[in-house]
């Protein structure tokens, strides 16, 4: 299986902080993988590196291809989708205005509204509120909106930034269960950043675990989490 | 009531000159969260260029478009040269390189056409129609159509395009719409081509009534705060309605309130945007306008 | 002895202004001095502005109107009530202040970019308020002051060393320059002590500044009044010296000039007013005057200077520096020092750009 994200020795930082110290990790062409860590590990930071929101140095490679001086916009038309800390919604504009930001890129017209049915299965409410604005969405619904937009970009690879923050349970279980069934279906590559360990793991195939910006753990996600120490140690539980 | 009347359409004609460059300043507001202090400058140099091209035969009505088309050119290299070149300093520093934008565009129009003033020609006739016993002109139909058709389109162009919808999100939201693909600085770029080919047509509206020369816009301008804080600095809605009530009341002060005439009439805009700004600082549809803590 | 050798070089830097500036009037002409009194009431104007937008952080663009204030209240007082013109000065400084600070507390409502829009208003606007009350301001005609001989010990003491008899000018000047020293005297000690760090305080984060029990509304309002003060101070001696006001005398550009002058000098800094006041000042007439003058500039330079005049220049020169000095003069002669310094000592200095090293927990 051959990789659709390599990060190789990557150190990144803001101004003169650093924060990663040359972290490593790769993530299989539709594959699901896990950046856990403590709050200021680094997980963000990873996240916006891949993107360019972070001056980085070593070698970030999307489909074999340097990201290196690329801006932010090529990244993502090329084919990452990226769901940021607090989710990114457009609040000035309306739901449906949020979703069509995610499909303003593509000329496949057919394609497209099959993706918009697709998201309107998963997420029903979308569809109910489509013309309200996005404010008016709970941050579950926002959550939702997220992805969905995220979807209708028809991305390879999704990087999602601690999409259980602030949400209930519940929630949380039903979004994840979206994004597996995403995975699996249309074959988008998973880059999850999550604190919630836990749920994490259990939809991974690999996890890295970030520490003061090095990679201190990695391995399969089953046996990370049979593993009680590296449980205790890094993951909290 | 005839007098009331023929005022208040007048007033309107004023108000849609106001509104329009109002509404220069609300998109780039949004989009930059900074008043361009050079507005009223840029849509003068514009007026100046459609009269060198009317006076070189062209007719005004293809002077207009052409204008506007090089009013937009011109806002872009502006925000390419001057402005991204800063984008990162406080906004302080830009509204004063705004303030230094607006003072190099009055000396080059200067220095270009000199400072006598000149007339420019109305491309509405003189006349006046009936209409139910109030005596309207042509020129403040003219005025008022030409207005409301410029504002139209650029409602139309940002509520229901793809190029709209971007430059609201790279306006507003410019961190997540470039995760989503959006070119944010070429669409930064645009608004201020589309808010100084707006403004341009404020000044070609005005230049046949007040004459042309460079200083013609500094009054305008201060209406258009007016309008645009009346409005809500961030609604282009409130811009045009704010536009409107401005152009209306700067009108009836002029004949109804004695005393003031002329140039008292500016101190109604002043007087409008102090009110404002005091009473209900968020306008009539904005939202938070002064700092929430 | 020991604390004059030991002393900072600013300090030797300041006392070598101010004999410059005390002595040079004595060699150059009567009319140089006068222009050199109008750079000086740039100053303190400037000054003023300066503290209102360098430290306290709002921003005004109607400062013109102080000065107009203070301007007419001397020129009134002076011409109607045959007041004695130098008593006129601290009345008219008062009562703008004053004023001033009365604008201060509706401001207080206003966010910074609503209280420029609202201040270039005013400065829009003066000129038309001025002429109303015809009867009170003389309207569009003006108001003519009389400039006052200088008095006896003044004559006396500069005949003594040019040997040429002092002219009305030279005695303004003497004057303007006293009171600019005691003003800027004291904003430096405004800014030194606890007005300054509040100002500064609420300059940079007013929330964070209230939330350490800074009485916000208090220095602001303060800034304010202080500010008008100085603007005041500046008109009435512009009456002074010029010898005529009329509303056109205070057109916008004014504020946009003083607002020029500040930031091109360096806000936030007490030698900015001063190096900015000169620029502001001495720029139209370099462009007019000194370039064309200029023979080993090619024409097509010196011409289009001349021709496009002190606002093309202004503009130009104003968007520069805050493209790539917006620290302004002082902020580039700072660098430099520093610059400079760090070659001077050599050895390692703390701030070599390298990383740190790597933190401890996050």
């Amino acid at each position: 299986m051959s990789a659709i994200l390599e990060l190789e020795n990557v150190h990144a930082g803001y101004g003169p902080t650093s924060v990663l110290h040359g972290v490593s990790l790769s993530v299989p062409e539709g594959g699901v993988v896990s950046l856990l860590g403590a709050n200021g590990a680094g997980k963000t930071t990873t996240l916006r590196a891949i993107t360019g929101g972070v001056r980085w140095s070593g070698d970030i490679r999307f489909a074999g291809r340097s990201l290196r001086r690329t801006s932010t916009e090529e990244i993502v038309r090329g084919g990452i989708a990226h769901v940021p800390e607090g989710r990114g919604i457009c609040t000035e504009l309306t739901v449906d205005e949020n979703l069509r930001l995610g499909s303003h890129l593509r000329r496949d017209g057919a394609e497209v509204r099959k993706d918009y049915d697709r998201v309107f299965e998963y997420f029903p409410v979308l569809k109910e509120r489509r013309r309200l604005s996005a404010s008016t969405l709970s941050g579950g619904e926002q959550q939702m909106l997220a992805l969905a937009r995220a979807l209708l970009m028809r991305p390879r690879l999704m990087l999602l930034d601690e999409p259980s923050l602030g949400l209930a349970p519940i929630v949380v279980r039903s979004i994840f269960e979206i994004v597996r069934s995403i995975n699996l279906t249309s074959k988008v590559a998973v880059l999850l950043v999550e604190q919630n360990a836990r749920i994490a793991l259990d939809m991974s195939s690999t996890a890295y675990v970030l520490e003061v910006g090095r990679v201190a753990v990695q391995g399969a996600g089953a046996e990370l989490q049979g593993n009680e120490s590296v449980r205790r140690s890094y993951l909290g539980y | 009531m005839q007098e009331f009347l023929q005022l208040v359409v007048s007033g309107i004609a004023t108000g849609g000159i106001f509104a329009s460059l109002a509404l220069a300043l609300v998109l780039i507001y949004n989009a930059m969260g900074l008043v361009n202090f050079a507005q009223g400058e840029m849509a003068m140099l514009a007026t100046f260029v459609a009269y060198s091209l009317v006076n070189r035969g062209m007719s005004f009505w293809i002077a207009f478009p052409v204008t506007l088309v090089l009013a937009f050119g011109g806002g872009i290299v502006i925000q390419r040269v001057v402005i991204k070149p800063a984008e990162r300093a406080p906004v302080l520093t830009l509204v004063i390189i705004t303030l230094g934008l607006a003072t190099l565009v009055n000396g080059l129009a200067g220095f270009i056409w000199g400072y006598v003033p000149r007339s420019f020609p109305s491309p509405f006739s003189p006349d006046s129609v009936d209409l139910a016993g109030v005596f309207i002109s042509y020129r403040d139909l003219g005025v008022i159509a030409v207005s409301g058709l410029v504002l139209l389109c650029v409602y139309l162009l940002l509520q229901h395009t793809t190029v709209g919808l971007t430059l609201r999100a790279a306006a507003h939201h410019p961190e997540a719409s470039r995760l989503l693909g959006v070119q944010v600085s070429w669409m930064l770029a645009l608004g201020w081509g589309l808010a100084s080919a707006v403004g341009a047509v404020s000044g070609m509206m005005v230049a046949p009534i007040l004459l042309l020369e460079p200083n013609m816009m500094q009054t305008i301008i201060i209406y258009a705060f007016a309008a645009a804080v009346l409005g809500g600095i961030e609604s282009p809605l409130g811009a045009v309605v704010g536009g409107l009530i401005v152009g209306v009341t700067v009108n009836l002060a002029g004949s109804y309130i004695p005393g003031v005439g002329g140039d008292l009439q500016l101190a109604v805009g002043l007087g409008i945007i102090v009110a404002v700004l005091i009473l209900r600082p968020n306008g009539l549809f904005g939202r938070a306008a002064v700092r929430r803590v | 002895m020991n604390r004059i050798r030991t002393a900072p070089p600013r300090y030797w830097l300041v006392a070598l202004t101010l004999v410059f500036f005390l002595g040079f009037p004595t060699v150059i002409s009567s009319f140089l001095a006068s222009e050199w009194t109008q750079a000086l009431i740039l100053a303190i104007a400037i000054m003023g502005l300066n503290i209102l937008v360098g430290y306290s952080g709002q921003l005004s663009l109607g400062h013109g109107a102080f000065m107009a204030l203070g301007a007419y209240v001397s020129a009134i007082l002076a011409h109607r009530y045959k007041m004695d013109y130098l008593v006129t000065v601290p009345i008219a400084a008062v009562f703008t202040g004053g004023v001033g600070f009365l604008f201060g507390i509706p401001a207080l409502r206003l966010s910074p970019l609503y209280l420029a829009l609202a201040t270039f208003a005013l400065a829009v606007v003066t000129p038309s308020l001025i002429k109303r009350p015809a009867g009170l301001t003389g309207g569009v005609q003006g108001i003519l002051v009389l400039q006052p001989d200088p008095p006896d010990f003044a004559r006396e003491a500069f005949a003594f060393v040019t040997g040429t008899a002092m002219t009305s000018d030279q005695w303004i000047y003497y004057i303007t320059l006293l009171l600019a020293v005691v003003l800027f005297w004291l904003a430096w000690n405004l800014v030194r002590h606890r007005p300054g760090r509040a100002m500064r305080a609420i300059r940079d984060g007013e929330v964070a500044a209230a939330a350490s029990g800074v009485n916000v509304a208090g220095y602001k309002t303060l800034a304010f009044g202080i500010s008008a003060f100085y603007g005041g101070t500046a008109g009435s001696l512009f009456a002074l010296s010029t010898g005529f006001i009329s509303p056109d005398t205070f057109p916008v550009s004014l504020s946009i000039q003083l607002l020029v002058g500040a930031v091109v000098g360096g806000l936030a800094s007490i030698p900015g007013p001063l190096l900015g006041a000169i620029f502001a000042f001495f720029l139209p007439i370099g462009s007019n005057q000194w370039v064309p003058s200029q023979t080993w500039l090619p024409d097509q330079i010196t011409s289009t200077v001349k021709n496009a005049g002190p606002a093309v220049s202004y503009g130009v020169v104003l968007i520069l520096i805050m493209m790539f000095a917006p620290n302004g003069i002082v902020g580039l002669l700072r660098s430099g020092y520093v610059i400079l310094n760090r070659r001077l000592r050599g050895a390692s200095d703390p701030k070599t750009g390298q990383m740190p090293p790597d933190p401890q927990t996050v």
